[in-house]
């Protein structure tokens, strides 16, 4: 008798309007299209922007057009297949990495369950393996001969609307935050794989706004926010007066200085939306603490790169703007603030993009003395690396009783940590500045950290259940350190993340806040001739 | 109490089956069942945890209030993943038919069937509060998402910043003039 009703419930829980079949997949995963309804996909992009950025030197952003992802037609370019295979072509022929990818992968396995979409979603499609699968397959079909003869037999598919249209759905689930890489036993870069999808995607003018939009404000004003200069330097000017009304300090910053030693770039959030204004604050009070000589610049007012999310001509273009930038200051280094990608593009695709920057000088501490010979070449050192310099050599006269508010654990943002490895400097300036902070997990932090779920350019509203999906992973994590050990403080090195992990922790963890290990600095400081006021939040206290 | 004692003797059977039909809701759910550890599977972790703890309340008729963290850590997954309210709420029903089966394969025990009604109408409550929940995470979400565009972080496109409608305020005048 409890049998069929059982089996009745199933009926009617699986036949609902949704994703989930309740049952083993009954076909295979190449017959299974993609479906595109509201809060699944980002908006295309502005045409105005594709046109604005095609017109560009040295891009490529052809086909602007107005276009719906939830249209059959998606009014794709006449002989859009060539165009496609031609791109993949060239591709294989420039990086012999994707070549390598295409290749190699014995489908393992070992990656499928390690991306925080899958999990999010338990979507088959955002296992890493089968996210390039849906390229490796229209590989296997044009340019293998197993492919050529065999078909489908031997893994292989022609380019059709169905294939585009998975890529477009596929290429913007993933976050590009390379954690599937860390397992992968033959070290195939998926995010490489993703970043190759969109660059095809872009050449039949298949883009989304929210990265599209960002990469040319940069592309016309130096950031994202498309802030002029004169508006840029208003909002430094703001915090500034914000840290003077709060600690007596009066902070004496430049823009555009010729001559000063550093250059100092961070991501635009930080010194227009919170809560990356009070990690603003934190690096304007250190180094007016520690009296060094530099200056912003209202021209590389960015170090995001959404280029990385596009193509790798608008990549080098928008890297290349900040090194231009220090050429014509004439400084000496570059100090880089808490950002994620700019940091992935800086150590890993600058030199053979822009580099080796050999205009400037092996970045050298004048405070401490200390070389940064891991940035020999780019000449661009990390804050954190910077400061826990600072700390090491006791530069730094720190009260950590002022971060009494906080209790924090810390994010490992994908970029800095799988990406140039920088895993222990904000720990260690954690230590001194916190009485005491906790590690989440031993399988959700440094190399293995899981991502916020909407880095590559997919902060954006419309499609924040996606978000909260494959934020998931990270934010059950931070949950666990919630109920144990009362952590009220999610710290990271990443302005996305500042961003990306506020609204999450609304979602999944209300009342945990989102901060940037600079913040938690400038809250330590103590300051010379400082009129502190009673800092109860630190540098987030309104008087 | 005999009833009691057969929920502790089968609860790991009854359990086991509620979380493999939950989970079988996922399109791919041989990963979600067979992962053990809650930080590599959070959506398998979490709903295991919070539905043997749910059994563990409702067999023992306790506060329906008491529902509600249990079924919070499953209801605030299902909410934001792709299925219609009654897939995200309807496998709470289903350990009604797992245990009225489980206990009817249970030749000494077959006859606790009949005592099943208290137990089945907390079920039915959980139900309910499964539902409130489902919609203030839903509501919950909406609030996020509203909230991400009130403080700014939206910004990077349609930007209100200054120089943007400095761009705006530009164009308008130049129309105007145009126009004159």
């Amino acid at each position: 008798m409890a049998v069929p009703k059982l089996e009745q419930l199933s009926k009617s829980v699986v036949q609902g309007p949704s994703l989930a079949t309740g049952a083993v997949p009954t076909k295979d995963w190449m017959d299974v299209p993609a479906i595109f309804k509201p809060g699944n996909y980002a908006y295309p992009a502005k045409q105005e922007k594709v046109e604005y950025l095609n017109s560009q030197k040295d891009l490529h952003f052809p086909n602007a057009r107005e276009w719906s992802p939830e249209d059959d037609d998606w009014k794709l370019p006449e002989g859009w297949q060539d165009i496609i295979l031609k791109g993949l072509k060239e591709r294989l022929d420039k990086f012999r990495s994707l070549k390598i990818f295409m290749d190699c992968c014995v489908r393992c396995g070992a990656c499928a369950d390690k991306c925080h979409f899958f999990l999010g979603t338990g979507d088959p499609k955002n296992m890493p393996v089968l996210r390039a699968e849906l390229l490796r397959s229209v590989y296997r079909n044009e340019f293998t001969i197993g492919g050529k003869i065999l078909g489908k037999m031997a893994g292989g598919r022609e380019m059709t609307v169905g294939v585009l249209k998975e890529w477009f759905m596929y290429s913007y689930q993933c976050t590009e935050c390379r954690r599937c890489s860390v397992f992968c036993p033959y070290g195939i870069d998926t995010a490489e794989v993703t970043m190759m999808l969109r660059e095809l995607l872009h050449l039949v003018g298949v883009g989304i706004n929210w990265i599209l939009e960002p990469a040319s404000n940069s592309n016309r004003t130096g950031n994202h926010m498309g802030l002029q200069p004169h508006t840029f330097k208003d909002n430094v000017d703001f915090l500034a007066d914000d840290v003077e009304n709060l600690t007596g300090i009066k902070i004496n910053h430049s823009f555009n200085r010729k001559g000063a030693e550093v250059l100092f770039i961070t991501p635009s959030a930080d010194v227009f939306a919170e809560p990356g204004l009070y990690t603003a604050m934190g690096y304007l009070l250190l180094f007016e603490h520690i009296g060094l000589d530099y200056t912003w610049s209202t021209y590389a007012s960015e170090g995001g790169n959404f280029g990385l999310f596009t193509n790798n001509e608008l990549m080098k273009k928008l890297n290349g703007k900040m090194y231009a930038e220090a050429k014509r200051l004439g400084v000496k280094y570059i100090i880089g603030g808490e950002c994620g990608h700019m940091w992935r593009v800086v150590h890993q695709y600058m030199d053979t993009m822009n580099g080796p920057a050999d205009f400037l000088e092996v970045p050298k501490s004048s405070i401490t003395g200390t070389t940064f010979n891991n940035a020999a070449s780019t000449k661009m050192v990390h804050i954190s690396e910077f400061t826990a310099d600072l700390i090491k050599n006791g530069k730094l006269k720190l009260d950590k009783s002022r971060n009494a508010h906080v209790k924090a654990t810390f994010h490992d943002s994908c970029n800095p940590a799988r990406a140039m490895g920088l895993i222990d400097e904000p720990r260690y300036i954690l230590d001194h500045v916190l009485d005491n902070w906790v590690e989440m997990p031993e399988n959700t932090i440094r190399e293995q950290t899981f991502c916020c779920g909407s880095g590559t350019g997919l902060n954006t509203d419309e499609i924040m259940e996606l978000r909260m999906r494959s934020g998931l992973p990270r934010a059950n994590a931070v949950k666990h350190v919630i109920d144990k050990h009362d952590v009220n403080t999610l710290s990271c090195v990443c302005a996305i993340d500042r961003a990306t992990l506020t609204s999450l922790m609304n979602y999944w963890n209300p009342g945990c806040n989102v901060c940037g290990v600079s913040e938690l600095v400038g809250n330590a400081l103590v300051m010379d001739g400082e009129n502190r006021q009673e800092l109860d939040e630190g540098l987030r206290t309104l008087v | 109490m005999k009833l009691d004692e057969a929920f502790r003797n089968h609860r790991e059977k009854i359990v086991d089956r509620w979380v493999d039909y939950t989970l079988s809701t996922y399109e791919s759910s041989s990963f979600f069942k067979k992962e053990k550890d809650k930080f590599a599977n959070p959506v398998g972790g979490n709903i295991r945890e919070g539905l043997d703890s749910l059994f563990g309340l409702l067999a023992r008729n306790a506060d329906p209030q008491e529902f509600v963290a249990p079924l919070e850590q499953i209801m605030r997954i299902r909410a934001i993943q792709e299925f219609a309210a009654s897939v995200a709420v309807g496998p709470i029903h289903a350990v009604k038919h797992i245990t009225r089966e489980v206990l009817e394969k249970d030749k000494e025990r077959r006859h606790l069937v009949a005592d099943l009604y208290d137990f089945e109408f907390a079920v039915d409550l959980a139900v309910l509060a499964a539902f409130d929940l489902y919609m203030q995470c839903r509501e919950r979400l909406y609030q996020v998402r509203i909230q991400e565009i009130k403080t700014g972080n939206y910004i990077l496109t349609d930007s209100k910043c200054p120089s943007n409608l400095l761009k705006t305020n530009i164009q308008e005048s130049l129309k105007a003039v145009e126009s004159h």
